[in-house]
């Protein structure tokens, strides 16, 4: 009994002394990134080895103010973000209601046609999405351009679908029978049940839409639509640009998303590992 | 309250046929019950009356209406579900009310409803609780009372009980019949248990692969089961089967020999086109009806298997050689454990003749 | 009943127009144009400009092998440090398992931009951290933005900082699935841990980690905001440049829609034909 309880300590000790250092490398960039966005510039290219916060950020904000409307960009990629989450949502939670549902011509053409597609390179429609939008629409530099196009992400779709279907049917049979209508049976008893998954769902969408860079890069140039990550990421790489600046830019985008992160957690989670079960 | 009917009503999935030429009336107020083994059609056959399933061909009438093409919501009827498809997020007094408030029900009325089903099921402490905070027993009766609220013409049920436990089931069997009672209303319920069926129905409706094997009253199934399906479903424990093999042919009469039982020869009266010499037969006998040897028609000797004894009554399963099992009620005694045979006589009259195809013999 | 039909429709029918416009029309449209000279007004069918092209143009056949290299060497590596992180995870002994998932999952939600930026100073030659921590140990610096090797090895180490957690979050969801009573049984047979692990576990992941290599090598095809911000647009002199950045350029910056579509479609064909030779595989040993 005794040897045994000594062997798990052992267990135990090892697992931590691999598990520990691991980590830390792991949460290191995300350090450095708040200790480089709390620097002076005049500190992040001396030669001695910083590893502690110091206390410039307004100070780098204001300097990245300078370069560049950083606040003014970060306000636009909220608003992107989270009217792009909410359509979204309930986008593909109506087609996977329909496709989860119910029986009609064409159902199987449609589950085909998105799952056989889902896995293929964005690259392979973004220079056409490109030509529509920008060029046939004459919609770049607006909101809808950079909302509607990215809608047609199918994830939510087989997600929303696969929520629905696990429900009993009998729940939907029973309002049916009392002369609930199609639409009440979705909007009164589906989608509360739904709501964790759609939770989910709008935090992945929310997380990829806030970060999303190749599209707002195509089709925004005006400082007037611009996301934060263009923004940033058209500073990065300049000769004369305070790198404070930048990291101080980097944790203003990062930070809501971490606090997102830890407070639903579960949700993440649940979501990315949802994605794996077919 | 009105009554039903199917004509010729069939449902299938390209070639496959669910429900093969269903024809049943279904009088007012009338309790009927559909069993059969799972797989039969049973359930879907109440869905097509619920309108939650397609009907390929014939006509349901309920009342003077023609309702193939009527919504679920417009038939004048409420169903019970196997699940009881309670509305998990709502409170139990939403569940009741819900169809009401969607279909824009005038407000007191939808109170005076839901106050009536609360008297009649006495479930008025239960109004604020979630279905997850309710037992069984309890969901069972909301799904009841949010049947009961739409005050319709037909209630259906699906397999209401099959989900509680075996106490449970004979008390809420007992409240659904008391039910029906008050309510007056026409019921159409769907189980696989035949003692639910026995004991709920004025009629019962067995169905096999689609088909209606038979209709009628539950005591009319039990004694004169129209064949040998029916024999052995109706019935608990089931009706025993031995084959039999035709020896001698009269008028009015026949000889049979069980070959599975030591060749034992008896006659039986037969009215119909009696089947021809050498003709393998399977002749049914239910427990119940054994009696002490040379007490009827026919002596049979078997060795003892298992003797279950439950006080009132007593089962002998019995063996034979050849591998066909007998199950024997002995009211009168207790069994002896000691002994390994037994010899028992079957009564006359209550031996029933089925041919090959399993068609009975009268 | 008919009316339930409609309702399916109505359901379905304002994603699908957003799917047709936004995904299926683009998908048949840039296939077309991958046949195209679209450097001409009106685009003429000309598959020697574009796939024609493909076969004969150096930068290329640079792009592919880049990408090639990385997605060899970065996705088995990613993959085996996922798997490893997952199982010391799982573990009952292990105390503070929130902020260990914490630490390895956070990358994730960080965007590309933002940790594009901070990788670029941490590496740099002259003030990054890296180097000056590397020096302190005796290490010499190393230039991680001139040399090839470096600059390719500062990118798979990005990629997997960032996609490992990810990996090893599903993984771990699989684990989980394991039924304990499996491994009771094995116990009571005095199959050793370690065995165990080679002979339960293992197989029973085996699909998953199929499905996270697929996806992965989906996603490393596709690799392009990384060299386009970390290693300065494909820098030292292509010398990082991958099919998406190679993609980019010709389509965006040069506008040879064409060109770029022909390059997007081999992404596609490349990302399916690896992801069936490894479902192949691993239908094939079970």
């Amino acid at each position: 009994m005794k040897s045994q309880s000594r062997s798990t300590l052992i267990r135990s000790l090892s697992l931590h002394a691999v598990l520990i250092p691991l980590a830390l490398i792991w949460l290191f960039p995300l350090w450095m990134m708040i200790v480089f966005a709390t620097m002076p510039d005049s500190g992040i290219f001396n030669p001695q080895i910083v590893l502690l916060p110091s206390t410039h950020f307004i100070e780098n904000v204001a300097n990245l103010q300078a370069d560049t409307d950083f606040i003014h960009a970060l306000m636009i990629s909220f608003g992107v973000a989270l009217t792009y989450t909410i359509l979204s949502v309930l986008l593909t939670s109506m087609a996977g209601w329909a496709l989860a549902r119910y029986n009609f011509v064409g159902k199987s053409l449609v589950v085909a046609v998105i799952l056989g597609t889902i896995t293929l390179p964005y690259f392979v429609v973004v220079i056409p999405q490109f030509i529509m939008v920008a060029r046939e629409f004459k919609l770049a530099n607006t909101w809808i351009a950079l909302i509607v196009p990215p809608l047609f992400n199918s994830l939510g779709v087989l997600f929303m679908r696969q929520a629905f279907s696990m429900m009993p049917a009998d729940l939907f049979d029973a309002a049916r029978v009392e002369g609930v209508s199609e639409w009440q049976i979705f909007l009164r008893i589906a989608l509360p049940l739904a709501r964790p998954t759609m939770a989910a769902l709008a935090i992945i969408l929310f997380l990829a839409s806030w970060n999303n860079y190749l599209w707002p890069l195509l089709i925004s140039s005006k400082p007037s639509v611009m996301t934060a990550p263009v923004a940033l990421g058209s500073l990065v790489g300049l000769a004369k640009v305070s790198w404070g600046g930048i990291m101080a830019g980097a944790v203003l985008l990062t930070a809501p998303i971490i606090v997102i992160f830890i407070l639903l957690q579960r949700h993440f989670i649940a979501g990315i590992s949802a994605g794996a079960v077919k | 309250m009105a009554e039903l009917s199917l004509k010729n009503v069939s449902k299938s999935f390209g070639s496959y046929e669910i429900i093969r030429n269903a024809c049943l009336d279904i009088a007012d107020g009338e309790f009927v019950v559909f069993v059969g083994p799972s797989g039969c059609g049973k359930s879907t056959l109440l869905r097509m009356i619920a309108g939650l399933e397609h009907i390929t061909h014939g006509e349901i009438r309920i009342g003077d209406e023609v309702v193939n093409d009527v919504e679920p919501a417009d038939r004048g009827i409420a169903m019970v579900f196997q699940s009881y498809a309670l509305y998990p997020h709502m409170t139990v007094e939403e569940n009741l009310s819900f169809g009401l408030r969607m279909t824009g029900n005038p407000k007191a009325d939808t109170e005076r409803r839901v106050q009536r089903v609360v008297d009649i099921l006495q479930i008025r402490e239960l109004m604020k609780r979630r279905p997850k905070q309710l037992s069984g027993g309890q969901r069972q009766r909301v799904a009841i009372g949010r049947a009961i609220v739409r005050e319709p013409r037909v209630f259906l049920f699906d397999e209401p009980l099959s989900n509680l436990d075996a106490e449970l089931r004979v008390q809420m069997r007992v409240e659904i019949s008391r039910l029906h009672k008050e309510l007056g209303t026409t019921m159409i319920y769907v189980t696989h248990d035949q003692t639910e069926a026995m004991t709920l129905a004025n009629k019962i409706v067995v169905l096999r692969g689609g088909n209606i094997e038979q209709i009628g009253a539950p005591l009319d199934l039990y004694d004169n089961p129209a064949n040998q399906f029916v024999a052995g479903f109706v019935g608990s424990p089931k009706m025993n089967f031995m084959s039999a093999e035709v020896v001698g042919v009269e008028t009015g009469n026949v000889t049979l020999m069980l070959s599975n039982q030591g060749n034992v020869r008896l006659t039986l009266p037969l009215k119909d086109t009696p089947p021809a010499v050498g003709d393998k037969v399977t002749l049914g006998v239910r427990p119940e009806h054994f009696t002490n040897a040379d007490g009827g028609i026919a002596n049979l000797t078997v060795k003892v298997d298992v003797a279950e004894h439950l006080g009132n009554t007593s089962y002998i399963y019995a063996n034979v050689a050849s591998g066909e099992q007998l199950i024997i009620e002995r009211e009168e005694s207790r069994h002896d454990k000691t002994r390994d045979t037994l010899t028992v006589a079957i009564k006359s009259s209550h031996a029933l003749l089925f041919d090959s195809a399993g068609n009975r013999l009268q | 009943m008919h009316l339930r039909y409609r309702a399916a429709y109505g359901f379905l029918a304002p994603y699908l127009l957003i799917f047709a416009v936004f995904w299926i029309w683009p998908i048949i449209s840039s296939f077309i144009m991958s046949f195209q000279n679209t450097r001409v007004n009106p685009w003429v069918f000309n598959p020697g400009a574009t796939w024609g092209r493909l076969f004969i143009d150096p930068a290329f056949y640079n792009a592919l092998k880049n990408t090639m290299i990385i997605l060899v060497i970065q996705v088995p590596v990613m993959i085996t440090l996922a798997t490893i992180m997952a199982v010391l995870l799982n573990s009952p002994l292990l105390k503070a398992k929130g902020l260990f998932r914490f630490a390895f999952f956070a990358p994730v939600v960080v965007g590309e931009v933002a940790y594009a930026a901070v990788f670029r100073l941490m590496f740099n030659l002259d003030f990054g951290i890296i180097n000056k921590l590397l020096l302190s140990i005796g290490i010499p610096a190393v230039s991680w933005f001139s040399e090839t090797p470096a600059a390719m090895s500062l990118l798979i180490i990005a990629v997997t900082w960032r996609w490992a957690g990810y990996n090893a979050i599903i993984i771990l969801s699989g684990l989980q699935s394991i039924p304990e009573d499996v491994y009771e049984a094995a116990t009571l047979d005095r199959v050793s841990k370690v065995k165990q692990f080679i002979h339960i576990t293992l197989p029973l992941l085996k699909p998953i980690i199929v499905f996270c290599v697929v996806l992965s090598i989906i996603g490393s095809m596709q690799l392009f905001i990384e060299p386009m911000l970390i290693t300065n647009r494909g820098g030292p002199g292509g010398g990082t440049e991958t099919l998406g950045l190679f993609l980019y350029r010709q389509g965006f910056a040069s506008s040879n829609f064409g060109y770029a579509s022909s390059i997007a479609y081999t992404m596609a064909v490349l990302a399916i034909l690896i992801s069936l030779l490894n479902m192949w595989i691993g239908r094939e040993a079970k």
